[in-house]
């Protein structure tokens, strides 16, 4: 127990983020060179079962954080004496951060974590040789088919799980706390959301979603040392993706929001 | 054919609602085996404490600055300055960090980082056969393995859940920075604002989410099984539970906490 294990999971980081870097270019351009579409039905496949297996838990988490975010809104809006304009706080909560981030736990414990588990087992019982020895390219059939899975697919599922968001906001401040009516609401909640701010939302988390699922696909595709490798290289993703969500978090907030804060107030 | 499809709706449920039942037991057996004597788990405890120390103070930190800076920073930030009263971003500072996103970091963070160390720990060893090992030489599992894990994850959840305050603040500080406005008005409406219950609150919040974590890690790692797929299927599944059920559980504690002080949310 020396002073070294402290800064081992940094350490870890910088060495591997080269690494994860030429990695992701590598998957990224199989993606868009083409080269996914010799497996076009193996795209599908996954891109289905991404929807079958992710699809409802994301909407849950969704769901309960938009909860907690009416439920916040209408007790701080309440407690500076504005209870009708519990839907400025829903709204921002919602859209801007909290379902970005939702989005971004949910994905990196269910989809990275999943992907780790699924190459990382393919690659110690050596089916990615296997691939190699018959002349399919592991790296466009295995890692480039799941990405472009991804890009086909979470686009809409997150709009899907943004609904869920809003809707939870508004079971929990009209229909739970009841202190403004339902028209009230929306009128404010609507007043306080424009069109770009939903595409700087989506554009958020469409870059936390990037970033899981090349994490997952390198740390999968270099698992090494047997079963325990494999959970060992998936806790590991689970490491790298919160903190990658919460940086994303971030800098997407700087960026769009930083200077502007795009609100219907004042001149 | 009707049973078939029966079979497909209902299964699934039915084993989950296994799951939920084991879960439980599995929490009796190590709160038992935590209080009823020998205590054989010290040692094991403050390994298991160091290392999620050792693995959880970096993610944590930069994760809280993250989300401090981000999104009650910049957010509420921006909305309290055009009415020319970011003196007030201390205040809101209590309730979004304090109450809300500290606690829910620091559990995101542990679950992310120590549950699922331990999940694959254990999973490693179900694989290769040591629990069953364990039991014949007459070491019970669960007080040996569970309970120390139990403990040091419900401690450090709770104590880390300060740590995260403190740097949540500091993120809620360079956010005050960025916008030229003076530091003093953002501690004078944070200390005004503070009370008892709320900290009390997020304490007791994240000292439960340490055990709901150590749990449920402990669980699907202790029943891994299938091969080379199964540990890290084990970990995915962990991992999805802790999160749904960690946020559930705020959902409830929160509004608890609102609905029974009414006085922790009068602004002064």
């Amino acid at each position: 127990m020396t002073g070294r294990t402290w800064l081992e999971v940094p350490k870890e980081w910088i060495a591997s983020f080269g690494e994860i870097v030429k990695f992701g270019v590598r998957v990224i351009g199989e993606v868009l060179t083409g080269r996914v579409f010799g497996f076009f039905g193996e795209g599908l496949r996954q891109a289905g079962i991404l929807i079958l297996g992710s699809a409802l838990v994301i909407f849950g988490l969704a769901f309960i954080l938009g909860l907690t975010c009416g439920l916040e809104g209408a007790y701080f809006s309440r407690s500076v004496g504005a209870p009708a304009q519990a839907g400025i706080f829903s709204a921002w909560c919602d859209l801007r951060e909290v379902i970005p981030y939702a989005w971004g736990y949910m994905l990196s414990a269910k989809v990275g974590t999943g992907i780790v588990a699924e190459i990382g087992a393919a690659r110690i019982t050596d089916e990615v040789d296997a691939l190699e020895v018959m002349g399919i390219s592991s790296m466009t059939f295995l890692c480039a088919t799941r990405l472009f899975a991804a890009i086909v697919v979470f686009p809409f599922l997150y709009i899907i799980a943004i609904g869920f968001g809003f809707f939870a906001s508004y079971l929990a401040v009209v229909e739970q706390i009841g202190e403004v009516s339902s028209g009230g609401f929306f009128l404010i909640f609507w007043m306080f959301q424009n069109p770009p701010d939903f595409l700087y939302s989506i554009i958020k988390a469409m870059a936390m979603a990037l970033a899981i699922v090349v994490v997952g696909l390198y740390y999968g595709y270099t698992a090494s040392g047997g079963p325990v490798g494999v959970g060992t290289a998936t806790a590991k993703s689970m490491v790298l993706n919160t903190v990658l969500v919460h940086l994303i978090g971030m800098l997407g907030t700087q960026i769009f929001w930083g200077q502007d804060p795009r609100a219907p107030v004042g001149g | 054919m009707i049973s078939a499809v029966a079979d497909r709706a209902f299964l699934p449920v039915k084993s989950m609602l296994e799951q939920v039942g084991d879960m439980m037991i599995l929490t009796g057996k190590t709160i038992i085996s935590a209080l009823r004597p020998p205590y054989p788990y010290g040692g094991e405890l403050v390994n298991q404490f160091l290392f999620a120390l050792r693995l959880c103070w970096f993610p944590l930190l930069v994760s809280t600055v993250a989300f401090g800076y981000g999104a009650p920073g910049l957010q509420a930030g921006n909305f309290l300055t055009i009415f020319g009263a970011i003196d007030r971003l201390g205040g809101f500072f209590v309730l979004a960090s304090i109450r809300e996103f500290a606690p829910f970091v620091t559990a995101i963070i542990v679950s992310g980082v120590a549950g699922t160390a331990i999940c694959a720990d254990l999973g490693a060893r179900k694989i290769r056969e040591e629990l069953d090992a364990l039991q014949v030489l007459g070491v019970d599992p669960v007080k040996n393995l569970v309970v120390p894990r139990f403990l040091a994850l419900m401690v450090i959840t709770g104590l880390f859940n300060v740590y995260a305050l403190l740097f949540g603040i500091f993120g809620g500080v360079i956010a005050t920075l960025t916008f030229d406005a003076p530091l003093g008005p953002f501690f004078t409406t944070l200390l005004t604002n503070a009370s008892i219950p709320d900290l009390w609150g997020s304490v007791i919040k994240t000292t439960s989410f340490g055990a709901i974590i150590a749990i449920i890690s402990c669980y699907k790692g202790m029943t891994a099984s299938g091969g080379a797929e199964g540990v890290g299927r084990a970990v995915n599944q962990a991992v999805v539970a802790t999160v749904t059920v960690v946020f559930a559980f705020n959902y409830v504690f929160t509004q608890v906490l609102l609905a029974t002080n009414p006085e922790i949310s009068v602004i002064k």
